[in-house]
């Protein structure tokens, strides 16, 4: 093996070299990160024990509340037509003129639908979806973007400059 | 442990179902409780929860055609019926997701099966802090240890997306434990 020593009077402890490697394995092994592992939580005694008995039940519970329909089933389907029926004849009465368009739906509750149906979608969802290669980025803008704009943007709103350059191992 | 196909066939089957079903309760209960749990936070939701989502899975079995695993499609299942949980939870409550955390982690205090001290409590409050999807990832991938091309499949993002929203629960969570201390 080449001895990259040769030219300078520096020392090392002996065998150092031979330990470096193992010393660096466990240190990489060691937890990367202060956040606990444990979180604290625990359950009843024997709980697992018996979810499937109780899991069980609850299915039984809920077979034995459906009701037979069968018997009622011809009168469900008259009175399922007449009401068919006249509800054709009410919608024919009205202006037909009036039929709902998109825009009529009030920008709110567009809104509110968004606010209540959890659509987190983070930006590399959002940029999964949309073909970001047939947008012009005048389309989203209606200021033009120079370089001193985005230099102030990067400057205020950067907290750890390292997110900037994410590389990550599996 | 059988195998996952096989599983699915004698689940469809009324002859095996009842045995099949037992075995897929014992393979899963652990692993989806605790999923429930962390988002839920007590354990007598994450009971009703966990139930539920065998119930849905027993139910809904004849329709499963295996386009995903079944595994990730019960972590699915799981994984909504908890939020939808906590959002009636908040319904019935009359307040928002934020005030509802609070709640959450005011009642872990006085909470019987809870054991955490003072960092497990700081903990559940740094976490309380992070966006729900970043929450979740952050649990499937620190707790629960699962692969991003697992938590993929059951909360159909890409793992590039996943890969990013866990980088940025590591650093809030560290930097919230780091500031409070």
């Amino acid at each position: 093996m080449k001895d990259f020593n040769n030219k300078n009077p520096f020392k090392t402890p002996e065998g150092y070299f031979e330990d470096f490697s193992r010393g660096l394995m466990k240190r990489l092994a060691e937890k990367d990160t202060d956040i606990p592992r444990n979180e604290g939580f625990i359950v009843p005694d024997a709980y697992f024990e018996g979810i499937h008995k109780d899991i069980l039940q609850k299915l039984e519970a809920e077979k034995t509340k459906v009701i037979p329909l069968h018997r009622y089933k011809k009168y469900y389907f008259a009175a399922a037509s007449i009401a068919a029926v006249a509800l054709v004849a009410f919608m024919l009465n009205r202006n037909l003129s009036q039929e709902i368009t998109f825009e009529d739906i009030a920008n709110i509750d567009i809104e509110n639908y968004f606010e209540d149906n959890s659509l987190d979608l983070s930006t590399y969802e959002i940029a999964e979806v949309v073909p970001v290669d047939e947008l012009e980025i005048g389309d989203i803008l209606s200021k033009e973007l120079n370089e001193d704009m985005i230099l102030n943007y990067l400057d205020n709103n950067t907290e750890n400059f390292e997110e900037l350059n994410m590389e990550y191992d599996e | 442990m059988i195998a996952e196909e096989t599983l699915v066939q004698d689940l469809q089957h009324p002859e095996t179902r009842s045995q099949a079903f037992e075995v897929l309760v014992d393979t899963y209960k652990q692993r989806l409780y605790w999923h429930i749990r962390r988002i839920v936070l007590n354990h007598d939701d994450a009971d009703d929860v966990l139930q539920n989502t065998f119930i849905k899975v027993y139910k809904n079995i004849k329709g499963f055609k295996g386009e995903s695993k079944l595994y990730s499609w019960m972590y699915r299942i799981a994984t909504n019926e908890a939020l939808t949980l906590l959002k009636s939870n908040a319904k019935k409550l009359d307040v928002g997701s934020g005030e509802l955390q609070d709640r959450m982690l005011g009642n872990l205090k006085a909470d019987v099966y809870f054991e955490g001290d003072a960092i497990q409590l700081k903990l559940q409050k740094a976490m309380a802090t992070l966006p729900e999807k970043q929450k979740l990832v952050f649990n499937m991938k620190y707790f629960e240890e699962l692969k991003y091309t697992e938590i993929s499949e059951i909360l159909e993002t890409s793992v590039g997306g996943l890969k990013a929203s866990y980088h940025l629960a590591v650093k809030k969570i560290e930097a919230y434990l780091k500031e409070e201390a």
